[in-house]
């Protein structure tokens, strides 16, 4: 009996815990686009920044 | 439609950034701007990737389907040029919209939606996990003190889902009855809000059941249902607000010194004079100042067909400029043009068009429940009273409409989904019933019905060599532009080896040009390609090529049906609908037209306001009309019809105001129609399966038999029924060709 005296409240609260995340995620837009990110490790060049692909560009053209 | 490029920097003058940027209370700006690389993921994560890099960029949110990128920034550290500049990095094209575009309550009502659904989630479970030790104690001792909690723990665990997960329920039903209408939605806000009183009742007075975990599951599943069919409908895409996009924002006034200057089009006034270059939208409606110019009416006519304007001939707002540039004077201002009044016309056709009908099967299931209830209370005063309450709450649990109330939102998201697989974006799911009902099909012409096609034995040649090796010159031209009737010419030259073409440029709503061994060639429509007067047979259905000195050959442009459409309609006049067209296009060319599909009622010569009409009369006649066009001009009678399909290569205006959005054309039109009537059929099998359900354990219930337990899981089992026989919605025959995933569709 002690321990569900303990065990209730703590589940309970784990249950607004994760209520609360799930808040979160939806307002910063986790669940808009489902598509994309199951492309995202096939894609070869995706991390590239402007300024890596730069720096890709300017070694081509050394190798030429 | 094509927009003149408006250079970036023009976008921070006062009056074109207050239309389209709005600063927030905590000093910064956000605006919405429509991007148009955004098909495939690697488009998608490299424009992400790029924006991810911007200074003073706070956030940006892009809505695929839509085609919308809503971003907030900084103003003390980047600007709106700024940020365009790094989309056009990207390889992404930005547009601004104007600030009515920020308000868009889709996305919003996505994420509540899902909130609710988790919050009913998670607590629904919660109140299982307690219910568990309820039932156990009807086949063990449990004492009395564990009991009293778990009643308590039963109450907490189910107060968040029936107060605030269940308030769409509530917040519907009360304006059901102020509509004076009863619906599903009533049903389930009697049930869930009794059983939980009922319930509360019985935790306090220490004896009788309770039914916290079944209302919470109840809640959860019909969430679950209505969310599935919110999201199939908004991965359809299409605009709420497309009209605002297809008003250009600015434009060029000349100013009395002669120079330009670029302006919000919601400032032009009467008298100002403004300059369109080729290409470019006109404004405002107004008249012609200099000299002549040919302009694309296809927003007023639905016909592609460049039309000759003098000085002081009017000019219609949202027209192309073919030959320019234009210099005209403004007459009316923005909001009273002709495409403003189309908007209007459509909206207030769509506004009388659109009250939803009445549940009726809903309605009536309400009253029986009441009344079983009523009947069971009193059958049960009359004999034993102190089991009069609970025989009525056990009676109105087991008449609880959770599977009724589920049959409709799960078909309708299985029936837009499989659609979706076959190119057939249902935007209001009401649609898909009025579809099975539809027995009146009206059809637009150009576009919709018929599509230019080359006549390749007719080409005439005029000078300089013969019909192939003009047509070669043609296509080397030609393969540079994507644009339909380029794409023509390059099919009709075939594999040929081409010339080389260099310094080629392409101008829209006029043509190709480009240098061929020296020469400077012209491929295009009239009046673009020569600035000789050209005899008037050569103005219209045709694509002329020319160089310097003068015209050299003329491809003849006729309009033939599309692919399938002759079967697709044949297909739709088999299932018993009526076929009508209608056009803005002259008699004869309607004709021959409607001659080759075997149509008999045809109009011509319609202008938008006739073609409402003609919906309006038809529907007060009793027929149920689907309606299927693509231009704006089509706007006004597809929201006047009871149910409206749009092509995908239309104009924005005309598929925000369709229900059903064709990729693929007419072809998916019967298909679309059998999934509806199939969803209609496996509808009405899945309510009459959840009523019988309901109703033949009713008298198990009113007699005491049915212990909490077994409610639940006679709920739970009706649900899955509803669900699995929804299941068998599928489309007839699979496809002769992959008609790929919605990711990979390019609207035209």
């Amino acid at each position: 009996m002690n321990a569900l005296l303990i065990l209730i409240p703590v589940s309970l609260l784990l249950i607004v815990a994760a209520a609360a995340v799930f808040f979160w995620a939806v307002r910063n837009n986790q669940f808009d686009d489902l598509d994309t990110p199951e492309i995202l490790p096939l894609l070869d060049d995706v991390d590239e920044t402007p300024e890596v692909s730069e720096q890709i560009k300017e070694e081509a053209q050394h190798d030429d | 439609m094509s927009t003149a490029v408006l250079e970036h920097g023009a976008w921070s003058r006062p009056g074109l950034h207050a239309q389209v940027v709005r600063k927030r209370r905590d000093g910064r700006c956000e605006t919405v701007l429509h991007v148009d690389s955004v098909h495939t993921p690697h488009q998608v994560l490299r424009l992400e990737s790029h924006l991810q890099c911007a200074a003073g960029l706070d956030r940006f949110d892009l809505d695929r389907a839509a085609q919308r990128l809503r971003v907030t920034w900084d103003p003390g550290q980047t600007s709106l040029p700024d940020l365009l500049a790094v989309c056009a990095n990207a390889g992404c094209t930005a547009r601004p919209l104007s600030t009515v575009a920020l308000d868009i309550t889709r996305r919003q009502e996505s994420h509540a939606a899902l909130k609710r659904l988790v919050v009913a989630g998670l607590f629904a479970m919660q109140a299982m996990m307690f219910a568990s030790v309820l039932y156990f104690g009807h086949f063990e001792r449990v004492d009395s003190v564990t009991r009293e909690l778990f009643r308590w723990l039963g109450l907490l665990a189910a107060a968040p889902v029936v107060l605030w997960a269940a308030l769409p329920f509530y917040r519907q039903t009360l304006s059901d009855l102020r509509h004076r209408r009863l619906g599903t939605e009533a049903v389930v806000a009697l049930a869930v809000g009794l059983i939980f009183l009922a319930s509360i009742l019985s935790t306090v007075r220490g004896y009788g059941a309770v039914y916290f975990e079944s209302i919470s599951m109840l809640v959860f599943v019909l969430l679950l249902g209505r969310y599935l069919e919110l999201r199939a409908r908004h991965r359809s895409g299409a605009l709420g607000e497309a009209a605002a996009d297809a008003e250009p924002i600015a434009s060029q006034r000349r100013k009395a010194d002669g120079s330009l200057e670029w302006v919000a089009v919601a400032e032009l006034e009467k008298g100002d004079a403004v300059h369109v270059a080729e290409g470019g939208v006109i404004p405002a409606d107004g008249r012609v100042a200099n000299a002549t110019v040919l302009v694309d009416e296809a927003l007023l006519s639905g016909e592609s067909t460049p039309r000759k304007r003098n000085r002081g001939q009017p000019l219609v707002a949202g027209s192309v400029v073919v030959t320019g540039p234009l210099e005209m004077i403004v007459e009316q201002g923005a909001a009273t043009s002709a495409l403003a009044a189309l908007g209007a016309l459509a909206c207030q056709a769509g506004r009388q068009a659109g009250l939803p009908t009445q549940d009726r099967a809903a309605a009536r299931f309400a009253s029986r429940v009441l009344v079983l209830t009523v009947l069971s209370a009193l059958f049960w005063l009359w004999f034993d009273p102190s089991r009069a309450f609970d025989a009525a709450v056990a009676v109105l649990v087991v008449a609880c409409p959770c599977a009724f109330a589920l049959a409709a939102p799960v078909v309708a998201s299985r029936a837009i989904s499989i659609l979706g697989q076959r190119g057939v974006w249902v935007t209001r799911a009401s649609a898909l019933a009025v579809l099975a009902r539809a027995d009146h099909a009206a059809f637009d012409k150009t576009g919709t019905l018929t599509e230019p096609h080359l006549d390749r034995d007719n080409i005439k040649v005029l000078r300089g060599g013969d019909s192939t090796h003009l047509l070669h010159l043609a296509a080397s031209l030609a393969r540079e532009s994507r644009h339909p009737l380029s794409r023509l010419i390059t099919e009709a030259a075939g594999q040929a080896s081409l010339p080389v073409a260099s310094d080629v440029e392409i101008v829209d709503g006029g043509g190709v040009r480009g240098l061929i061994d020296g020469r400077k060639l012209r491929l295009g429509r009239a009046g673009f390609v020569s600035d000789q007067p050209i005899p008037d047979e050569y103005l219209h259905e045709a694509l002329l090529l020319a160089d310097e000195e003068g015209l050299l050959a003329v491809f003849p442009l006729h309009e033939q049906p599309r692919d399938h459409v002759v079967d697709s309609l044949a297909a739709l006049a088999n299932d018993g609908m009526q076929l009508q067209i209608l056009s803005g296009d002259a008699a004869p060319r309607v004709d021959k037209i409607a001659r080759r599909l075997k149509v008999r009622d045809w109009h011509a010569r319609m202008s938008p306001q006739q073609k409402l009409e003609l919906i309006q009369s038809r529907r007060t006649e009793g027929a149920v009309v689907l309606a299927v066009g693509d231009g704006s001009n089509d706007a006004p009678f597809l929201a006047a019809a009871d149910v409206s399909a749009a092509m995908v290569s239309g104009t924005e205006l005309a598929q925000a105001h369709a229900d059903l959005l064709l990729t693929d054309g007419i072809r998916s039109l019967p298909l679309a129609q059998h999934i509806a009537r199939s969803a209609q059929r496996i509808l009405q099998q899945n309510r009459r399966g959840s009523l019988i359900y309901n109703f033949a354990a009713v008298p198990f219930a009113a007699a005491g038999l049915v212990p909490p337990w077994l409610a639940v899981i006679g709920m739970s089992l009706s649900s899955l029924c509803v669900v699995l026989n929804a299941l068998r919605i599928r489309a007839p025959k699979p496809p002769a060709e992959a008609t790929g995933s919605p990711m990979q569709v390019q609207p035209a």
